[in-house]
């Protein structure tokens, strides 16, 4: 059960790959990063700052979209039109320099935020970690927004042609760089959010934003690099094989998003709900 | 470009790689040089250039699949852990001599290269990526937990390489890398010049192409991967052999990216690339750990723990996304301009 719910978090990390990837075909490694370095960031806010915890939040939020706007700006558009090899280079890039950032800033150090539940809770008879219920609860809001956002707002639709073709939405006049700023905002507010689940669910360290690689990348991989209901589903799968199979070896549970992984590579690597657009050879 | 005045004339002329004599002495005297260079450093640029050599080694066999075959593989180090627990299994557990175990490393390491290169056949590019990156988790988990063969997360320990009943010194293994450098650097270079390097030029630059000219796919990527991921064998067991005691934790994720980092800073698909790239990137690693570091701990004392690490992640990441932002092509492309600028000199061409 628990498993399950930690799958909302995994999906809702996957939503912020997911996002990028289908407006502007850039697969973003350094999103678990970015939500580490988020999370310190209301760390910092909460702690050294004190600030009232209402404002911490909203300040996180915009520095969650300031960050994903200013990553586009700075290093993804210059290389727009690049092969995607050069794009993956550059975010995993990214992702070493949000690492070193981190160190600087904070060295090893790990916290608890201080508004954290302490304690579980019971839920349909079983007891869960707070953290988990709300990342569970806040996934499937956050899904059923976006799935409303995607099909009834002018803005949802113009992400969805530009994700279907660049250069025909171009010359229909949408302002396709908009929408890829647009949609990296998005994820970096995304971002924000994992941030403050994730620290509830786990701890904010160091190694925080391997849940970006180690989880994120997997979800997206199994339900589709371009389907937003296919990491929804993804997540919950990888929550629920991890605690399976935690229980029954615990030395395991690193291993399996990875093996996993492998397995959706060789047998469906389009993932269950993608669409079917990579090259076979 | 050849200098003025030298014609190929024959068959052999065309196809030397060292083509006039100035070549030739240039090569003697850089020999000699970097073998004297041993001598007259100081310690720790002794061990500087031991590891710049098995990082090089390490890049020449991403080169060769990456740079010729266009298989990016974000798991060299994994590969290369696989080539030092070999030669670390095979010489304390079974007593084989070092030199036995140099091509057991390399073997090895190349048949665990071509169990993740198999995805290769039905998926390429960024899917290909995924598995590789699998692959490093994979391989560095097992190396963990099968405790009884690896020791575990302790790791194991190496016997030291000995000729004649004594150690080697860091000067004398630093002749042993540059000799295997220079051999592996020899083959690299050759392995190019053949069918079937060409027939990795073939796949990388256009795959459909390629197989419809009649050239097996899968077996020009497999051979691909196992060549790239001999080289990595090979760098472990100069790894195993220079830190007598290996443990997972030497071959992270991070190390994988580095090679690639090297390859892209020195310019995808040539040698000269690789090794620029190496030797770019390990400069600039121990300037900021060991010149600019300790500056910055004076300046601000209480992030003194962490600036090191930090830095040197930081700065590796901003030179990358430098190269890949202004010379995708690389540093060897640099190179060569001014090259053919210095060629030309008093004419424009």
């Amino acid at each position: 059960m628990q498993g399950f719910l930690v799958g909302g978090l995994y999906a809702l990390v996957a939503l912020g790959f997911v996002l990028i990837f289908k407006s502007s075909r850039v697969l973003n490694l350094a999103y678990g990063e970015m939500i580490a370095i988020l999370s310190y960031f209301l760390i910092f806010l909460l702690d050294s700052l004190e600030f009232p915890l209402g404002l911490a939040i909203f300040l996180m939020f915009v520095a969650g979209a300031g960050l994903g706007f200013l990553v586009e700006r700075s290093f993804i558009r210059p290389l727009v039109g690049q092969p995607f090899l050069a794009l993956l280079m550059m975010t995993l890039m990214l992702m070493f320099l949000f690492q070193g950032i981190i160190a600087l800033w904070k060295g090893g150090a790990s916290y608890a935020y201080p508004f954290a539940p302490r304690g579980m809770i019971e839920f349909w008879g079983v007891s869960v970690l707070p953290g988990a219920l709300w990342a569970f609860v806040a996934a499937i809001v956050i899904f059923l927004l976006l799935a409303f956002v995607f099909r009834y707002t002018k803005i949802g639709l113009a992400m969805r042609v530009v994700a279907a073709d660049h250069a025909v939405s171009q010359s229909l006049g949408i302002k396709v760089k908009r929408i890829f700023s647009l949609s990296w905002v998005i994820s970096g507010v995304f971002a924000a959010i994992c941030g403050i689940l994730a620290g509830l669910v786990w701890m904010v360290t160091r190694d925080m934003g391997l849940i970006g690689m180690g989880k994120g990348l997997v979800v997206v991989l199994l339900g589709g690099m371009n389907s937003i209901p296919g990491a929804l589903v993804g997540g919950l799968i990888l929550g629920l094989t991890e605690s399976l199979g935690g229980y029954y070896r615990p030395e395991l549970r690193e291993i399996i998003p990875w093996l996993l992984m492998l397995l959706i590579l060789i047998i469906r690597p389009w993932g269950m709900f993608g669409e079917r657009r990579i090259e076979r050879i | 470009m050849l200098p003025c005045g030298t014609f190929n004339t024959r068959p052999e002329e065309d196809m030397a790689i060292v083509r006039t004599k100035t070549q030739w002495l240039l090569i003697a005297v850089g020999l000699v040089f970097f073998v004297s260079l041993g001598l007259f450093s100081p310690e720790d640029w002794v061990v500087w250039l031991i590891l710049l050599g098995i990082y090089a080694i390490a890049v020449l066999g991403l080169h060769i699949l990456t740079g010729l075959c266009g298989q990016f593989s974000m798991g060299q180090a994994a590969f290369m852990a696989v080539g030092a627990y070999t030669t670390a299994i095979f010489e304390s557990r079974y007593g084989l001599s070092p030199w036995a175990t140099l091509p057991l490393a390399g073997i090895f390491a190349g048949l665990v290269g071509l169990l993740f290169g198999t995805p290769a056949l039905r998926i390429k590019g960024f899917y290909l990526v995924m598995s590789t990156i699998a692959a490093q988790f994979i391989v560095i988990w097992i190396l963990r937990e099968w405790e009884t063969v690896t020791g575990g997360a302790f790791g194991i320990d190496v016997p030291a390489i000995k000729i004649g009943g004594e150690k080697l010194s860091d000067v004398q293994f630093w002749w042993l890398t540059l000799g295997l450098l220079v051999v592996m650097l020899i083959l690299a270079k050759n392995i190019q010049r053949t069918a079937t390097g060409r027939r990795f030029v073939a796949v990388r630059d256009n795959d459909l192409a390629a197989e419809v000219m009649g050239v097996n796919l899968l077996r020009t990527k497999l051979v691909a991967f196992f060549i790239g991921c001999f080289y990595a064998g090979i760098a472990g067991w100069l790894w195993a052999h220079f830190y007598p005691h290996i443990s997972p934790e030497q071959f992270t994720f991070k190390d994988s990216l580095w090679f690639l980092g090297m390859i892209i800073v020195g310019g995808m698909g040539s040698t000269t690339g690789a090794i620029f790239g190496a030797t770019m990137l390990r400069i600039v690693d121990k300037t900021t750990t060991d010149y600019l570091a300790p500056v910055l701990k004076e300046a601000f004392p209480g992030l003194a723990v962490q600036i090191a690490d930090a830095l040197s992640l930081i700065v590796f990441a901003l030179v990358v996304i430098f190269f890949i932002l202004v010379e995708p092509r690389g540093l060897y492309h640099r190179f060569q301009r001014l090259r053919l600028y210095y060629q030309l000199h008093p004419f424009a061409y």
